[in-house]
């Protein structure tokens, strides 16, 4: 492979642009959050292994359970971060993006064959009639995750390419396309495999994505209308949803005693009882079994207990800080696809956060969907660290300093004229 | 198509701080202005008061001078079934058929298909061992509840003495009854965190920590080994006599310590519900005053010798009869007529005799209010009779012993009582006052409590109950012990081991049926003691029965013999050279 191609031209077509150091901050704030889920495994595992003793009336799991398979799926997670990071090059994810949805797609409809036709729980996890994973080894296998990573990339591709040729609010050439795409994974993610929340974080990534690639606001409003208009269709259709949405709006006067109150109740319970500094480490009493989901969904509940207003104000910040910086790699880069991939991380990213802790707060209704690298494992987990990854790839090639408009960077002859250093960062150039 | 560089992305950025502001506020609100109340509500769900329940204490007797355990616990289990979450009935019963078939309710299959129920008790009583072997067969919706239990190890010993616990936990008659608060003990506190589970967590510093005070073990006087050959005896002898009812009390005249009490018929305490009546929980010896009869006319020649009215040999004319106010009484052995001694009035059992003491209390040949007096002040003032002893069981009765001041305390009454009838007493006060006539005459309170079993195995004694000297002085004490000896030697010196000091007196008591003596049913008596230098035991035996005429000498006399003659062996006795 030609060295100095790989370093320079990051896709066939995109502009020039001179490598430099990445956004190290990106780094930085991943790796405090990945710490601090670490901590809070390795605090409350025990309690959560006892809890689940108990349930199973069996004792499988011990007190390191869940501290060393969080280090394990933080190995993987940062493994697949330094993969896409260092070894592929974003162009290449995007030849196969149309490959990787189709996978999506796939592993889809297995799941439907295997978990909801066939009925072999040794391959298809399901509960109550929703399978949503692959049992591969020790991990499940989320394909709507895969889907949403390939429905990430492929749009970015797409809404890039239209960006470029100033097609994106053209109907029958972008957005219905783009519409069916996000149907179709919709329709596989929230209407099979009943899956609310991960529908949610595509469709705002998705929204993200349109967003940045400069969706008119008529369009724009316009899909608002037609998504909420869907998601209140499925609230109503699902009696569980109804009830969350239900809880929400009864505000703060739940009761434990009422089953739809109780996951918000107690993590209200659990943060509201941290006070300002919180219990400290390994004294988190909600974690015994009250507050349901404790390692995965709930843990921002968790580390208010544990950690306190401090704490948790403090994770709000590492959140803002990496969510910003998201942005300005976004904006700092001149090629769109690679503007509207990372936008579309973002929204992920944002989609995940605000979701989940307004849900803990009782601020928004109650989806099952986790915490962006706190939350206990998994897929999701591997997935963002993936989509980070691209970001931490692109961030590489960012430009400072001009107000340019889109529209110039189409001509590669006229930028050439321009000159290297000026478009690469300042310090490079000195 | 002029979208300018991070118009939009700015807006984004906005959105992501403001919801950022919003989350930071709510917090605040949640965590600082709202804490106590979560604080509040949160140990309001977690923070559950547990008690520790108390271990109840145990009962022992005493094997010689050691403590041997009759009332332990033992934890069983009770199996439930959840209908609703059965899966498989069919194995169940299957499995609980295989392991635990007695313990088993009447049709579990049924029990199994009551499917608008939650709970169905399937066994009771299962061990810890079969409890596991069925937890091994993953059972669906099948459960056990651990249970503290009773067990007797020396099965129906004792059992009126022991009484049982009821099912809510409560001791029922004898000493179950008498120390329940004792052997209760006091439950702890443990006001703790706990998990969804309710275990209790280590967490913080809300928990209460009050630990549980377990009950005395209370070690009993009775000796385990006297208990069981007495109780064998007692049905031995009641079944020759054709005797329905019978009770025999064993006491140690130099202390009161109760060494055995037995009743027939009796019951098994671990299964106290399968009685025909709950009469058979009573302790007849101490609950059942009766009329004792004419082993009374030990005392009667007590009370003579030691106000100085008589001596052994003291001679009187009997005539078989005797007549008091308008009233003849009758001996019921007849020809010894003519001037007798006491002694042979006590061998003999003269009714004669005793009112001839009685009257000779007074002015000679009346039994007058001074007779009446002095009599009364030692039947119940100094013999305790008609009083309650104060033995260490529930339900003591007095008895009756009507004053002289009353106007049934008439002459004729009190010449009744100096042969044992007229007055109602307890066994327990007879045998405990027949010590002192035999001890030098000091009277032991009777006791039963013989003190407690620290946890660590060490054996605490009771302090002794102080004794009342003088209630007859050592001299009658001495004339009467010999009296009593020579009134069974005279008779049945070949029934009883040589060497030793046996002395003892019958007693054949008329029953009155509504208020009126009747004829055809007599109860039997024997009143006795045996020892070597000193006397060793007393031990008082009756038998009854509705409708049965009982004699003392036939149908009690035989169990005294019996028991008397084993406990010479087992009391290690020296014999006289």
């Amino acid at each position: 492979m030609n060295a100095r191609r790989f370093v320079t031209k990051r896709s066939e077509d995109a502009p020039y642009v001179r490598r430099h150091k990445p956004d190290y901050q990106i780094v930085l704030y991943m790796g405090l959050l990945m710490l601090l889920g670490l901590v809070v495994m390795y605090a409350i595992g025990p309690q959560r292994a006892n809890v689940l003793n108990n349930v199973f009336g069996t004792d499988n799991y011990d007190s390191m359970y869940f501290f060393m398979k969080q280090i394990l799926s933080l190995g993987i997670a940062v493994g697949v971060f330094l993969i896409v990071t260092l070894v592929i090059p974003f162009r290449l994810f995007l030849r196969y993006s149309g490959k990787i949805v189709m996978i999506g797609f796939i592993a889809s409809a297995l799941l439907l064959l295997f978990g909801n036709i066939l009925h072999v729980n040794e391959i298809a996890q399901c509960s109550l009639g929703a399978c949503r994973w692959f049992n591969i080894g020790p991990f499940g296998l989320q394909p709507a995750e895969l889907l949403k990573f390939g429905v990430l990339i492929f749009s970015a591709g797409f809404l890039g390419t239209r960006a470029k040729q100033g097609l994106i609010n053209d109907w029958s050439r972008t957005l219905a396309p783009m519409s069916l795409l996000v149907g179709s994974a919709l329709v596989a993610i929230v209407v099979i495999q009943k899956d609310m929340g991960t529908g949610i974080t595509l469709g705002a990534m998705v929204a993200t994505m349109l967003f940045i690639a400069g969706l008119s606001y008529r369009f724009g409003f316009a899909l608002l209308g037609v998504s909420l208009a869907i998601g209140t269709l499925f609230i109503i259709s699902a009696p569980h949803r109804m009830e969350r949405v239900l809880t929400y709006f009864n505000g703060d006067n739940h009761s434990v005693d009422v089953a739809g109150d109780y996951h918000i109740a107690h993590a209200k319970m659990a943060i509201g009882s941290g006070g300002l500094f919180g219990v400290g480490i390994g004294n988190s009493i909600e974690a015994t079994g009250y507050l349901p989901e404790a390692v995965n969904d709930s843990v921002f509940a968790i580390m208010g207990e544990t950690f306190g207003f401090v704490g948790l104000i403090a994770i709000l910040a590492i959140f803002t800080g990496l969510l910003l910086r998201l942005l300005r790699i976004s904006d700092n880069l001149v090629d769109m696809r690679e503007r509207i991939v990372v936008g579309g991380v973002f929204g992920w990213l944002a989609a995940h956060v605000i979701l989940n802790i307004g849900a803990m707060t009782g601020l928004v209704p109650l989806t099952g969907i986790t915490l962006p690298l706190l939350s206990f494992g998994g897929t999701s987990m591997v997935f963002i660290a993936a989509a980070l990854g691209l970001a931490f790839q692109l961030s590489r090639y960012t430009v400072f300093g001009s107000k340019i408009k889109d529209d110039e960077y189409e001509n590669s002859q006229r930028r050439r004229g321009v000159g290297r250093p000026r478009y690469s960062s300042r310090r490079r150039s000195a | 198509m002029a979208l300018r560089k991070g118009s939009r992305s700015k807006l984004l950025a906005v959105f992501v701080l403001g919801m950022m502001l919003l989350f930071s506020v709510r917090l605040f609100q949640l965590q600082i202005l709202q804490h106590d109340e979560y604080v509040q509500r949160s140990a309001a769900e977690q923070i559950r008061p547990l008690t520790i329940p108390a271990k109840r204490g145990l009962i022992y007797a005493l094997d010689g001078s050691t403590p041997v355990p009759l009332v332990i616990n033992q934890t069983v289990y009770t199996m439930f079934a959840d209908p609703v979450m059965v899966t498989d009935p069919d194995k169940i019963v299957d499995v609980i058929n295989r392991v635990a078939k007695d313990n088993l309710q009447p049709n579990p299959e049924a029990l199994l298909s009551i499917k608008n129920s939650r709970y169905q008790i399937l066994g009771k009583k299962l061990t810890r061992r079969q409890a596991e072997e069925i937890k091994k067969e993953n059972l669906q919706g099948v459960g056990f509840q651990a249970v503290t239990e009773r067990v007797y190890p020396e099965g129906k010993l004792a059992a009126q003495t022991l009484g049982f616990v009821n099912a809510e936990g409560l001791g029922q008659y004898g000493i179950e009854a008498q120390y329940n608060d004792a052997l209760t003990g006091k439950d702890g506190l443990l006001k703790s965190v706990t998990d969804v589970s309710g275990v209790p967590l280590t967490i913080g510093n809300r928990n209460i920590h009050k630990p549980a005070k377990n009950g005395d073990t209370i070690v009993l006087t009775i000796d385990r080994n006297i208990q069981s050959y007495t109780e064998k005896a007692l049905v031995r002898g009641l079944k020759k006599a054709g005797a329905t009812n019978g009770s025999v009390i064993v006491i140690d005249p130099q202390s009161g310590k109760v060494m055995a009490m037995a009743n027939f018929p009796t019951y098994d305490p671990a299964n106290f519900g399968h009685v025909k009546s709950a009469a058979v929980y009573n302790n007849p010896i101490i609950d059942e005053p009766y009329e004792p009869g004419s082993d009374i006319k030990t005392f009667t020649v007590a009370v003579g010798i030691d106000k100085g009215v008589i001596l052994p040999n003291s001679t009187y004319n009997n005539q078989d009869f005797i007549k008091v106010d308008d009233w003849v009484i009758r001996n019921a052995t007849r020809g010894h007529t003519g001037n007798i001694t006491m002694q042979t009035a006590l061998n003999y059992s003269l009714n004669t005799g005793m009112v001839t003491i009685v009257e000779r209390l007074g002015d000679g040949s009346h039994i007058n209010l001074q007779a009446r007096n002095t009599m009364y002040g030692y039947f119940h003032d100094r013999f305790g009779f008609g009083k309650l002893t104060g033995i260490e069981l529930p339900n003591e009765q007095p008895g009756i012993v009507i004053p002289p001041t009353d106007v049934q305390g008439n002459a004729v009454r009190y010449s009744n009582m100096s042969f044992g009838q007229g007055m109602d007493l307890t066994m327990v006060q007879v045998a405990s006052a027949f010590s002192t006539l035999v001890n030098g005459g000091v009277y032991y309170t009777p006791t039963i409590y013989g003190g407690l079993l620290h946890e660590d195995g060490t054996f605490m004694q009771a302090p002794v109950k102080q004794p009342k000297t003088g209630i007859i002085t050592p001299k009658t004490s001495k004339l009467v012990h010999k009296m009593i000896h020579d009134a069974r030697a005279k008779f049945y010196a070949t029934e009883d081991k040589a060497g030793y000091d046996i002395g003892g007196k019958t007693g054949t008591s008329q029953t009155l049926e509504n208020g009126r003596y009747v004829d055809n049913q007599t109860v039997a008596t024997y009143l006795g003691y045996g020892g070597d230098t000193m006397p060793r035991y007393v031990i008082m035996v009756q038998a009854s029965g509705k409708g049965l005429n009982l004699q003392g000498n036939l149908h009690a006399l035989p169990i005294f013999t019996d028991i008397s003659n084993w406990l010479i062996d087992y009391l290690k006795l020296q014999p006289k050279r």
